[in-house]
Formats: C-alpha cells, structure tokens, sequence
C-alpha cells in the first residue's frame, strides 16, 4: 500500500515538473525568436568607434529586421559577422552600398587616398576612429549576407541613453 | 480580464485567442526546431552535376555542424551567396583557410593554372560541374560566416531517397 501511494506522489510530482519544464521551454523558444528576428541587445567594446562608442565598452540594441528588408544604408551602424572569425561580431559603420565608390584613408599606409569600388551583393564597413579600426580599409568590402543586425539604442552606459550619434 | 462581462461573445474571443496562441507556440518550436537541429531546403541547377542532379531536389540538412565549425574540406555546403545575399548556393568546400588552393580560372584553357592561399576566416568554394559552377573561382574565397547549412538526407525525388553524407 505504501508503494501505491509513493508512485501517485511520485506521479504528481512528475506531471508538475513536465508542465514547469514545458512552460520554460516555451518561455525560452520566444527569447530566441526575438532574438534572432526582432531585437537583441550587444556589448561593444574597443577603439575602433570612438567617439560614437566608448573604449571600455557599451551596451547597445540591434534590430534584426532591416537587414532582412534590404533597408541598410549608408551611414547606419551595423552588426557584422566578422570575415576573418566567424566566431566573432563586429560593429562598424556602413560607409558604401553595393556599386558605390569609396575614397579611403588608411593613416598606416601613408597619406595617399585611395579609392574602391563596392562589388554586387557587398558593403564597405568602417570605424569611426581611421586610426584605431581594422575594417574595410584592411579586409576589403564584405557581402551582404554577414550583416546581423542594425544598432537603434544605447542603453549603457546609463548617462549616454540615447540613439547612437551621427 | 474582462471575458466574463461579453457573454457568448466573450467565450468565442476567448476561445480564439487561445487557440492562436497556441499556434504561435507551435510555430515557435517549429522554427527553434528548423533553426537548431533539422532543416529543409530544394537544391536547383547543374553546378554541382554529378552529384546533385540539377532538377529539383529537397534535402534534409543541419545548421550544427555550421555553427560549432565542424565543416571540413569536401563537404557540401549551403552558402549564402556573396553576389547576391537573398540567395543560397550549394557548392563543395574545396579549400579551408591558410590552405594553398590551386584552380583553373577558365575550363576553355585547362593549362592555365592559379594558386591562391585561402585568407583567414574564408573558405574557397567550388561546384562539381567546372563548365557551369559559378564559385570561388569567379567570386573569390568567401567568408566562413556565410556557410548556413550542410545537407546530410535526400529526400526527393523518391528514386533518390537515402543518405547524403559522403558524396
């Protein structure tokens, strides 16, 4: 008899640990949608964005949805795959669509300007400090298709709140 | 909430709203589902003859192996293609990077041979069928970030049906 009921306990137990995962598996399948397809927040850090992005590193939202859309231009910050790890995420400015020319500045080649043309299906990336950023200017225009997301927020640190400067 | 005040009516909004939340939870895990552990996709066109046939053919494939960097040299690979980022292409991972790849610019002059070391980060690309492949060899190496999925099961046409992991 005892057996009876430690099984119905058990059972009990059982059922209410199921619907507890079900309810967090749930919980956690709509983080990630929103994640990958609407909004996600990124942690930047280094000197290639100064002065739009501080050294020690800032806390910043990027939608998803744009760069599905095709609407990424000139100008925006964008959150890219890196081409030499892919393990790794980039933030940089847009600075040429596919088809653009691009006259750039490289100070640790000299005081020469040279000029790129952006092929189909690419973007030319650059940081906001010219002295302090490998972009672009180093590992050539990326394709489109690394492009993760568009910065639209800050949100840390908490004095500079705010959409990102121009 | 306020259901209880509608009568009837508050039964059917209610009814309804549960069972389109419902759905969307289960289009949720379908898609978790597609993102993390198998997908589907149709393969289309002569590049990659003999292998894939260039009818239409769908395929079960895994976005695991992308993700960790577990693909390796003679794997096929779905690849977002970098002319055009709203297409994927199928193709065969010739070179992976720091790999000293050599390849024929033009099949019209088989002699005329080029070596290139793949970059950091890329990998170089090739389709099976050299005569019709628009790959690494016209397009250059691409980044590793724009490999999406590796098919690992064939599903149609049904005379193809099987495995699909060494070819």
């Amino acid at each position: 008899m005892k057996v009876m009921s430690y099984m119905a306990q058990w059972r009990g137990i059982a059922k209410e640990a199921m619907d507890r995962t079900a309810i967090a598996v749930k919980f956690l399948c709509c983080l990630h949608i929103t994640d990958a397809y609407f909004c996600s927040p990124t942690h930047i850090y280094g000197p290639s964005m100064l002065p739009t992005f501080n050294m020690v590193g800032d806390i910043v939202l990027a939608e998803h949805v744009s760069q599905r859309l095709g609407k990424v231009r000139h100008g925006d910050l964008v959150v890219v795959r890196s081409p030499s790890d892919p393990k790794k995420s980039i933030t940089k400015r847009i600075m040429g669509m596919e088809g653009d020319t691009v006259t750039y500045f490289d100070p640790m080649l000299g005081d020469a300007t040279r000029v790129a043309v952006v092929p189909k299906g690419h973007v030319w990336i650059q940081g906001d400090n010219i002295f302090a950023s490998r972009d672009s200017r180093h590992f050539g225009p990326v394709p489109y298709g690394l492009i993760q997301g568009k910065v639209f927020f800050r949100v840390w640190p908490l004095d500079c709140i705010g959409v990102p400067g121009q | 909430m306020g259901f209880r005040n509608l009568g009837p009516l508050g039964s059917f909004v209610k009814e309804g709203w549960e069972k389109t939340f419902s759905l969307v939870k289960f289009f949720c895990f379908l898609h978790v589902v597609d993102s993390y552990l198998v997908t589907w996709f149709v393969t289309l066109g002569p590049s990659m003859l003999p292998t894939i046939d260039l009818t239409p053919t769908l395929f079960l494939g895994e976005t695991f192996s992308a993700r960790s960097g577990k693909v390796t040299r003679g794997d096929i690979v779905i690849i977002r293609s970098p002319q055009n980022p709203k297409m994927m292409v199928a193709k065969r991972l010739v070179g992976m990077e720091n790999d000293t790849v050599t390849y024929i610019p033009n099949p019209d002059e088989p002699d005329k041979q080029e070596t290139i070391v793949v970059p950091k980060g890329h990998v170089w690309i090739q389709g099976d069928d050299v005569n019709t492949s628009n790959d690494s060899r016209n397009f250059g190496a691409v980044p590793y970030g724009l490999i999406e999925k590796r098919p690992f099961w064939r599903v149609l046409p049904a005379k193809d049906f099987g495995p699909f992991w060494k070819h």
